[in-house]
């Protein structure tokens, strides 16, 4: 009885909040991806603009699953910092490293 | 008199701290792991970047990793209908997507292993190269989460059947849902580096 007290206590901290759709999040998720490939296989850009705009790409969707699927978004703040600084590493190395 | 409940309402605090200090602590793990990724996608751009020889995007099967990509992705928000249906006490619903994710997830490996046998005996990419080096020690080490995944998703679903979670008691598949939402978001950034770029 315990034991189902205290896990409602914790779990009601991140779900108190309106959630955004999930299928709305997968569908965005998916439209994303089939732009990145579709501007892969056409090639029909430059690859200075093409390494950016993927990158771009894969960061905002990086982000979408970070934000509504591991609801950082409706986490405590810690939560969020504590992922956000290797993560901002991630896309500081990658982008230094893509851009040299 | 008083003193029960008193008790009682510093136990629920006790345990409320306890669920919030493990899903700190999980989140602490999700953060290193994220940091293991993001050094061995820097050896990979670095290898790609001196190696005399890399293969193309078709010998690399790009058809079958965007095939993968949305195996991962439709898993994620499986994982997350589970998660909801566990919230409205629903266990038999949160059992049947965690095991839909366990399917998509070995659908991913088996995926992943039909693309190493091409690269190895078709391509002729291994171990000794640069970009086998490189490739198999990325994919290879996220491949090895997914199987992980995989066995979690199944022992939380038989779990989940047996009615171990309820509305009020799901911290183990929220930690699961973590974990297999952090495995997705790392092959997002995969599939763009390795297959795009």
């Amino acid at each position: 009885m315990q034991q189902s007290i205290d896990t409602h206590a914790g779990n009601a901290i991140a779900h108190t909040h309106a959630r955004t759709n999930p299928v709305l999040v997968y569908a965005i998720l998916a439209i994303f991806t089939l732009l990145e490939v579709t501007i892969t296989v056409t090639g029909g850009l430059p690859r200075q603009t093409l390494i950016p705009l993927l990158l771009a790409i894969s960061f905002v969707k990086a982000s979408l699953v970070a934000l509504y699927y591991m609801h950082l978004r409706y986490e405590k703040a810690i939560y969020g910092i504590v992922f956000i600084i290797p993560a901002a590493f991630a896309v500081f190395l990658i982008t230094v490293l893509l851009s040299g | 008199m008083n003193q029960a409940p008193v008790l009682s309402s510093a136990k629920v605090s006790a345990h409320s701290e306890s669920h919030i200090n493990r899903k700190f602590g999980f989140w602490l793990f999700l953060s290193s792991e994220l940091l293991i990724f993001c050094g061995l996608i820097g050896g990979f751009l670095v290898t790609k970047h001196y190696a005399a020889t890399w293969p193309t995007q078709q010998q690399l099967s790009l058809w079958l990793a965007s095939l993968n990509t949305f195996l991962l992705l439709t898993s994620s928000l499986t994982v997350v209908l589970g998660i909801e249906n566990i919230q409205t006490n629903k266990q038999r619903s949160l059992a049947l997507f965690l095991l839909v994710s366990a399917l998509l997830g070995f659908l991913f490996l088996c995926g992943q292993a039909y693309e190493y046998q091409h690269l190895i005996f078709t391509e002729k990419f291994g171990f000794g190269d640069p970009f086998g080096t490189a490739f198999f020690i990325l994919t290879g080490l996220h491949g090895l989460h997914v199987f992980v995944g995989v066995l979690w998703a199944i022992t939380v679903a038989l779990r989940a059947r047996r009615g171990t979670y309820s509305s009020t008691n799901y911290t183990t598949v929220e930690m699961f849902g973590l974990y297999w939402h952090f495995v997705d978001l790392v092959w997002i950034l995969i599939f763009t580096i390795v297959y795009l770029i």
